[in-house]
């Protein structure tokens, strides 16, 4: 498959932060790319730097085979944004707001209207055309910002935290759209999130901390990379059934958040039974599961996504 | 084109639809209106007029009446380029930033919607003729249309190329206060500039809104009418190392004006980032 992006030694300096060091990576035509990293990971940067919104301090980026910096037009012709922020007029109608759009891309006219109606129904606004968007909910805004990134049919759509500030219900809504684009026009699609569940969509991943690309690959590889199941306890005695594993279980990779003592194992079948004679201390809570992405994210930074959050 | 156009009409279909900010940049014209042309205008007269000898026609509203339009245009021009930054503020800037429309097409848009806006407030000015007791014929007036767009166009590039290097509405308000008063005073709107000394004068001659007040008050006073005192009086000699300044140089001087302030916010928005 062609690659649609080319990213090489990308690097940017703001004053006094490298906010995004040596990052390479290539996404494909048709697929799903995202970018997790926790807040100030510099995935709003990367994004920025594509997006010929801000001048890369050094690399290089393609798009559609044009140069970022050498064919900005070209490249701004094939791309749709959704930004981090609302770029919407509120004063405008949301009918408005996209007939303007295709003014700025040069959507021929007799086919407007047509496209206009396409996408507001692709996002479910179609009774909504005529009404102001500042009476729109926060989710009908980012509806309508996904509707508008799609009315020049770009070669790929960026989204960066598409959810962020949304209710969970209406995440999952903004989840449900994106993915019904997916199959109906097969469009290349590029994410950023700090939230783990979602970047699950993802045909491929890379995960992002402090500027740097950790690691690239499909969700499914990520968790397998781990190997093995999660065992999560809680005890009576934290501190004494921590000494207990330590002592008697050789096997077993163990780590504590918070009052949950984690445990990494080949596999949990085999492991379980013994492991219950062996502990002395009363168990209170106990959960097996297979890695996510969470895990992933640990298991590569030492830290959880979540912690970042404020 | 289309890109110049879309961003053009959203501006001036934003300012039909914003009722306050419709009245409250009349508040200003209307209060200097009535302070020059009603409550001052005798002394005026006497100060402007009163070198002159015997009974003279000299009417100082007819004299300050297009320099109050002019002032108009150069409130809501600079005012309206505020837009530029509440786009930055609200984000829409992005939208515009990212689109393939060519800079140099942002800043003509964004100047024009200025232009127009500013454009509209001055004619509406000219509802108050009927009450200050002074007329015009209906040519002239026509006539004057022209200039008052040419001369919105000058003064919104001014508030384009500011707003283009700000992120703030509280530094543009800052620095507009600090513009708008000099090209006031120093432009011939609300008295002549005949007799300056030289760095005011400087400021004159490359203040836009001299040569737009002085081709206003050409075409709207029939100058031909008034004795060579009265002419001289109302500051009708507009003259640049010693010759007189055509009407022709001036629209030429507003053009060229408008056209390098414009350059210089494309140059603005190629660099940015919003
Ligand atoms: N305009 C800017 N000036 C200076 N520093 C910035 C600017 N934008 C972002 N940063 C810094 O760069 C880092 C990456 O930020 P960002 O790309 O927004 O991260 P993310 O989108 O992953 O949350 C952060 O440390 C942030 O503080
Ligand atoms: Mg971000």
């Amino acid at each position: 498959m062609n690659n649609i992006i080319e990213v090489s030694q990308l690097n940017k300096h703001y004053k006094d932060t490298h906010a995004v060091k040596d990052v390479n990576f290539e996404v494909k035509q048709g697929e799903i790319f995202g970018f997790l990293g926790p807040n100030g990971a510099g995935k709003s940067t990367t994004i920025n730097m594509i997006c010929t919104m801000l001048a890369p301090s050094s690399g290089s980026i393609d798009i559609n085979g044009f140069n970022v910096t050498k064919q900005k037009n070209k490249v701004r012709e094939s791309i749709g944004i959704i930004f981090q922020e609302n770029t919407l007029d509120e004063k405008l109608t949301a009918g408005e707001n996209l007939m303007l759009h295709c003014k700025f891309y040069k959507v021929p006219k007799e086919k407007r209207e047509a496209r206009i109606q396409e996408v507001l129904e692709i996002v479910d606004l179609v009774d909504n055309k005529s009404k102001k968007v500042e009476t729109f909910s926060g989710g009908m805004k980012r509806r309508l910002e996904i509707a508008r990134g799609l009315l020049h049919y770009p070669k790929v759509l960026f989204l960066d935290e598409p959810t962020v500030g949304l209710d969970p219900q209406t995440r999952a809504h903004i989840w449900e759209y994106i993915l019904r684009l997916k199959r109906k026009e097969g469009i290349t699609m590029f994410l950023t999130t700090h939230y783990l569940d979602e970047a699950e969509i993802s045909d491929r991943i890379a995960i992002m901390d402090h500027g740097e690309i950790i690691t690239i690959n499909s969700p499914a590889q990520l968790k397998q990379s781990l190997g093995g199941d999660i065992i999560e306890l809680s005890t009576k005695d934290n501190d004494q059934a921590l000494q207990e594993i330590n002592e008697n279980i050789s096997e077993a990779d163990v780590t504590i958040q918070d009052d949950t003592i984690q445990m990494k194992v080949a596999n949990s079948d085999d492991f379980i039974s013994d492991f219950i004679k062996q502990l002395d201390v009363p168990i209170t809570r106990l959960n097996i599961r297979k890695p996510t992405l969470n895990d992933v994210f640990l298991a590569f930074t030492g830290r959880t996504i979540q912690h970042e959050e404020n | 084109m289309e890109g110049i156009i879309g961003i053009w009409q959203r501006d001036v279909k934003k300012f039909f639809r914003d009722r306050a900010r419709l009245f409250g940049s009349f508040t200003m014209p209307i209060l200097f209106l009535l302070i020059f042309g009603g409550g001052m205008s005798g002394t005026m007269e006497n100060l402007i007029g009163g070198g002159m000898e015997g009974e003279t026609d000299f009417q100082y509203v007819q004299f300050v009446f297009p320099g109050i339009v002019a002032m108009t245009l150069l409130m809501t021009s600079v005012f309206s380029s505020l837009s530029i930054i509440e786009d930055k503020d609200f984000g829409y800037m992005k939208e515009i930033l990212v689109s393939p429309v060519s800079r140099v097409n942002i800043a003509i848009g964004k100047m024009l919607g200025a232009s127009t806006v500013a454009f509209l407030q001055g004619i509406m000015m000219f509802l108050l003729i009927p009450f200050l007791g002074i007329s015009y014929d209906i040519t002239s007036l026509l006539q004057v249309l022209p200039f008052m767009f040419l001369l919105a166009c000058a003064l919104s590039s001014v508030g384009l190329l500011i707003a283009s290097f700000l992120k703030s509405t509280q530094g543009f308000q800052l620095i507009v206060q600090l513009l708008v008063m000099p090209m006031v005073f120093l432009s011939g709107a609300l008295f002549p500039v005949s007799n300056m000394p030289s760095w005011m004068d400087i400021i004159v001659k490359i203040n836009p809104v001299t040569y737009g007040v002085d081709v206003m008050k050409k075409v709207m006073i029939d100058v031909e009418s008034l004795t060579p005192a009265v002419r001289e009086a109302m500051g009708l000699n507009l003259s640049i190392f010693g010759r007189s300044i055509t009407v022709f140089e001036e629209v030429l001087f507003m053009l060229g004006f408008t056209t390098i302030l414009v350059l210089l916010a494309t140059l603005s928005f190629r660099r940015s980032n919003a």
